[in-house]
């Protein structure tokens, strides 16, 4: 590409992305007539993404460097790396993006607008897309591609056919009415891998998410079911009431912490069994529980008034519903990332969780900030049974959904406790539950899918950290060269002696000669403050 | 490069030869054609300033990383190293300037560990041991404990385990650090045992008295190259100096006092127990007037880093009271004894200074998570943080391509800068300086002074902290020598010199051993080099 004659003119950004992606759509339209509409959608974004890297010398240089802040154009690394991956990035989401809208448009019309969608992208993460970024995308993908090749392993030894398995998978997991399954058990995921996230970012392993929730939510179903509020009013008093419980049974593991240097690891496991226990002895009739049905029990239902309406999916074309509470999750992920990224409260949480030394040193209060960040984990782990409980069971009884705070903790782990991370790895995590539940009727067992979910979890901590490790590395040496050439630039008398010193051979005349031509460098420096 | 071997007299192959060794680092040039001949049977010894590259170049001998380019060769034989085992079986070994030693085990155990197969752990092992103590004069019982051992005897015992892997190059890296001048003596001794039993020793070392004293041969590296080899016999102190500096050292000193009688920081009576109930600061009474840099000097580990804490408020006090310009601050917080205007450059950077995996505009706010520019309200003020840290860097020369690259990135002196840029910011009334040029190349412990002298002269009080004696001498208007945790004298840092300062330092008291010099001292030197300039 670079081969080709560029015109001597520069190029505004958005003329460059307006015309990559006009170039990108047109071409997806035109081939379209002849083609699949997802082979002509490929090539016309790759196309656009050539004229992006062909037109990147005549677009100005705005503020393009990475998060690490050193050029990285040219280097070998970009080429290698942040090209491709950005290529891969755009390509996906285009195909991604009119795969969704072909659920409601025409198919030219999705296929154009996908088209339109990678074009763009691939305009912003040729420009965007920073070394270490671009390294965790390539770790993760590298990460699924050997989760998928164990698990095509297991299934050959089996004697299970890979492929076919992985296209009933696939299928299946397409269908709309999965797919509102998959976004509301992602929704109640994402909440309990970002309660773990939060103690993740200070160190702190709360384990004890499960019971935090379960506790929270019988509780606040008890509060719905018996209290019998208007609605709003009702619908709050109920987060609170889950928010609360939540925040208290992570407080009693940090505050033990604190106050008795009892590990959080122990407490909250501890604390797992005594809400077990607790709940268990709450939900008997005469107690909190009501009979449900012939042999279930639970809480008094939650009026009609008090449930939080569900949005219809019919975009997605199901008649099923997706959580109205997904705008929880939303704005629990959104104010994750502010709080942690924005405020001073995270600042300290952050620094607290890189280096508790320094941050004592630097008079941040470390046991408060344990306690607090305990305590916020709890509060959103509150928040997990909520969705099930306000958007479809209404009650708390004894079927209600358990063992979600530990998936947290794999989500969160394979998020890498990113407010954007966790999102898609709750996402990728209940498609393959959900895609999963079609293989029990070919007879082929479920359980290849948490084969596939382990496998994941484990590759993309092991890939991330050796890729994280040798990035940072070669961000260290870019560094030093960048660093490394303006010094050497620089006229220093050391060069000049070392040229000439070892040849000298002499000892006396090295110490002789050398000291005078020498003193004239660093010594002026030294006269100036010695006077 | 001609390097005909002089001591020794031994002939044959060279006992170890790097040619064109580079390596490099983040931020430093680390290593850069390196060329060094060490003849068999002598002592080399390799000198350079804190930060040349000695230690980089003996971890690329020793395996422990290897050279961007370049080729080493022992004996005539050119050899990769992938670790530090591969160096030992060419017969490379290497003692470290901290010893790597249980204190729970015997000599004998400390030393087979790890080279159980050489002759296994008992009897043989225990009758090995006994046999290269003897051969090498080194004195050392296999059946000791560890932990009843001094200095002295623990390095003789590193020395041991080195031999006993069957070593004929010794590296020994800034093995006098750790050793009073009797033990150096000792040491010296030895080393010249091993060179009479045909062993080869490198001997890193940034004390020039001692090198000339002890070494056959000598190469100075200066930033990260050889720049020279010399002859101790024909060489002065004085010469080596110029050529390890390219110029000349650097004198830490202060002009004309600006001490005035306004107290800053009075400490009074303050103790601080341990958790075991000793007290390991002890009854410390000092007053820090406002443009008076107080000096405390002592051997690490005197209570100096508890009396820090103290200050700090990171650590309680059992009895006294610390007051900043007479309001009482003993009880306070950490943060709040910082927002009232005290900067604090740590003793371990990275432990306490910085956070390492962070961008250095992140690390402005650190420590000042309270204040502006950082942050405005209970939101992180990026803008403000950013400009500042702009500032920090431009005017503390901070060398960094930008703002946004984490700490870890940059080398030692520059995160040391961009620390004492942050605890300057905010207009601070009180410093608390431990070893601020610690581990810092020449030209960045020359900023610092700087900084130090400048902020003293605009009325700040200082109270540091270090382990260079000439630093303290040099930086302060008040000395004091702590031991035990007790203030147990007070010099003149106009007249003190590092001799008798050392000697205060072991509990000799301050007037003893003043005069007992050997031969030509760094600081003789660099008295010479004051009346030059």
């Amino acid at each position: 590409m670079s081969k080709l004659p560029r015109p001597d003119m520069t190029m505004s950004g958005p003329v460059a992305a307006a015309i990559a992606a006009a170039l990108g759509t047109g071409l997806t339209v035109g081939l379209d007539l002849a083609l699949l509409w997802w082979v002509a959608l490929i090539i016309g974004v790759v196309v656009a993404f050539a004229f992006v890297a062909w037109s990147a010398p005549l677009v100005p240089d705005e503020r393009r460097a990475g998060a690490d802040g050193t050029k990285e154009e040219g280097t070998a690394l970009h080429n290698t790396l942040v090209v491709p991956m950005a290529l891969i990035l755009a390509v996906v989401a285009g195909l991604l993006s009119a795969w969704l809208l072909d659920l409601q448009l025409q198919e030219w019309a999705a296929a154009l607008l996908g088209a339109a969608i990678g074009s763009v992208l691939a305009f912003v993460l040729f420009h965007r897309l920073s070394a270490m970024l671009a390294l965790s995308f390539a770790a993760v993908f590298a990460a699924g591609a050997i989760a998928i090749g164990v698990t095509a392993a297991v299934l050959y030894f089996s004697g299970i056919p890979p492929l076919a398995t992985f296209e009933r998978m696939v299928e299946y997991g397409a269908r709309p009415d999965s797919m509102v399954q998959i976004i509301n058990d992602s929704v109640t995921f994402y909440l309990a891998a970002v309660a773990v996230a939060i103690g993740f970012k200070m160190k702190l392993f709360n384990i004890g998410v499960d019971g935090q929730y379960r506790l929270a939510a019988l509780l606040a179903a008890a509060v719905g079911g018996y209290l019998i509020l208007p609605p709003v009013i009702s619908q709050f008093v109920v987060i609170v009431t889950a928010v609360a419980v939540g925040g208290v049974w992570a407080g009693i593991a940090g505050y033990l912490k604190v106050s008795r240097g009892v590990s959080e690891v122990i407490s909250t496991i501890m604390l797992n069994s005594i809400a077990t226990g607790i709940t268990a002895y709450l939900l008997t009739e005469g107690r909190l529980a009501v009979e449900i049905s012939t042999n279930n029990i639970g809480t008094p239902p939650i009026p009609e008034s008090g449930w939080v309406p569900g949005i219809p999916a019919t975009f997605l074309g199901s008649d099923r519903e997706i959580f109205g509470l997904i705008f929880l999750a939303i704005a629990v992920g959104i104010g994750y990332w502010v709080m942690l990224n924005r405020t001073r409260f995270g600042f300290e949480l952050r620094a607290t969780g890189q280096s508790k030394t320094a941050a004592e040193a630097s008079g941040i209060d470390v046991k408060k900030m344990v306690f607090l960040s305990m305590l916020f984990s709890g509060m959103v782990a509150g928040l997990v049974g909520l969705p099930q409980l306000l958007g479809s069971s209404h009650y708390y009884a004894l079927d209600f959904p358990t063992g979600i705070g530990f998936t947290g903790i794999a989500i969160a782990l394979l998020g890498r406790n990113h407010p954007v991370g966790i999102v898609f790895a709750a996402l990728f995590w209940s498609y393959l539950n959900q895609a999963a539940g079609i293989l029990p009727f070919d007879g082929i067992p479920q359980e290849i899918a948490v084969i596939a979910q382990a496998t994941i979890v484990l590759t993309v901590v092991v890939v991330y950290e050796v890729v994280h490790r040798w990035g940072r590395r070669y961000q260290q040496q870019q560094i030093g060269k960048q660093l490394g050439r303006t010094t050497e630039t620089t006229p220093e008398p050391a060069s000049v002696s070392h040229g000439t010193g070892p040849e000298h051979g002499s000892v006396e005349g090295e110490g002789d000669d050398g000291a005078p031509g020498r003193s004239d460098g660093t010594d002026g420096e030294r006269d100036g403050e010695a006077q | 490069m001609s390097s005909t071997p002089s001591g020794g007299g031994s002939t044959g192959p060279v006992a170890v030869e790097l040619r064109g060794i580079t390596k490099r680092f983040p931020g430093v040039v680390a290593n850069h054609d390196i060329d060094i001949t060490v003849a068999p049977g002598t002592v080399h010894a390799i000198v350079g300033e804190n930060g040349a590259g000695k230690s980089t170049l003996m971890k690329t001998l020793y395996g422990m990383h290897k050279p961007d380019e370049g080729t080493i060769q022992v004996k005539g034989r050119e050899v990769r190293f992938n670790s530090p085992s591969d160096a030992i079986k060419n017969g490379i070994g290497m003692v470290h300037q901290h010893f790597m030693l249980a204190d729970n085990l015997t000599v004998l155990e400390n030393v087979v560990l790890g080279a159980e197969r050489r002759h296994g752990i008992g009897n043989k092992a225990r009758e090995r041991i006994r046999t290269l103590s003897a051969q090498y004069g080194l004195g050392v019982d296999p059946d000791r404990l560890m932990e009843d051992l001094g200095v002295g005897d623990r390095q003789r015992v590193e020395i041991l385990k080195v031999l006993y892997r069957g070593a004929e190059t010794i590296i020994l890296d800034e093995p006098t650090a750790v050793l009073v001048p009797q033990e150096v003596d000792e040491l010296f001794d030895n080393l010249r045992e091993l060179k009479r039993e045909g062993l080869t020793v490198i001997f890193i070392s940034h004390k020039l008295d001692e090198v000339l004293s002890v070494a056959d041969e000598i190469t100075v590296i200066r930033r990260g190259t050889t720049v020279a080899t010399a002859d101790p016999r024909t060489t002065t102190a004085r010469e080596l100096a110029t050529l390890m500096v390219g110029g000349e050292l650097p004198v830490p000193e202060l002009r004309e006092s600006t001490v005035t009688d306004h107290v800053v920081l009075s400490l009074n009576g303050v103790t601080v127990s341990s958790p075991d109930g000793r007290d390991v600061v002890d009854d410390v009474s000092v007053d820090i007037h406002k443009g008076e840099i107080v000096g405390i000097a002592g051997v690490e580990g005197n209570g100096q880093s508890e009396l820090i804490e103290a200050i700090m408020g990171m650590r309680r006090t059992s009895a006294g009271r610390i007051s900043l310009e007479g309001e009482d601050i003993t009880s306070w917080s950490t943060l709040r004894i910082r927002e009232a205007g005290v900067g604090y450059i740590p003793e371990d950077r990275h432990r306490h200074g910085v956070l390492l995996e962070s961008p250095l505009w992140e690390n402005r706010v650190l420590g000042h998570q309270t204040r502006t520019p950082s942050v405005r309200g209970p939101w992180i003020d990026r803008t403000g943080a950013r400009k500042d840290s702009e500032r920090i860097v431009a005017e503390y020369d901070v060398r960094t391509p930008n703002i946004d690259v984490i700490a870890d990135a940059l080398s030692g002196g520059n995160q040391q800068k961009f620390i004492i840029g942050r605890e300057m910011s905010g207009e601070p009334r009180f410093l608390v300086a431990a070893h601020p040029t610690r581990g810092v190349d020449v030209g960045a412990q020359n900023a610092i002074w700087e900084q130090l002298r400048e902020a003293r002269a605009e009325g700040l009080a200082v109270l540091l902290i270090s382990a260079d004696l000439d630093e303290l001498i040099g930086m302060s208007d008040t000395l004091h020598v702590i031991l035990r945790g007790r203030l147990v004298a007070e010099a003149d840092p106009a007249t003190v010199t590092p001799e008798q300062l050392g000697s205060a330092m072991t509990g000799a008291g301050l007037e003893s051993d003043g005069q007992e010099r050997t031969g030509a001292d760094p600081g003789a030197g660099e008295e010479e080099n004051e009346g030059g300039a």
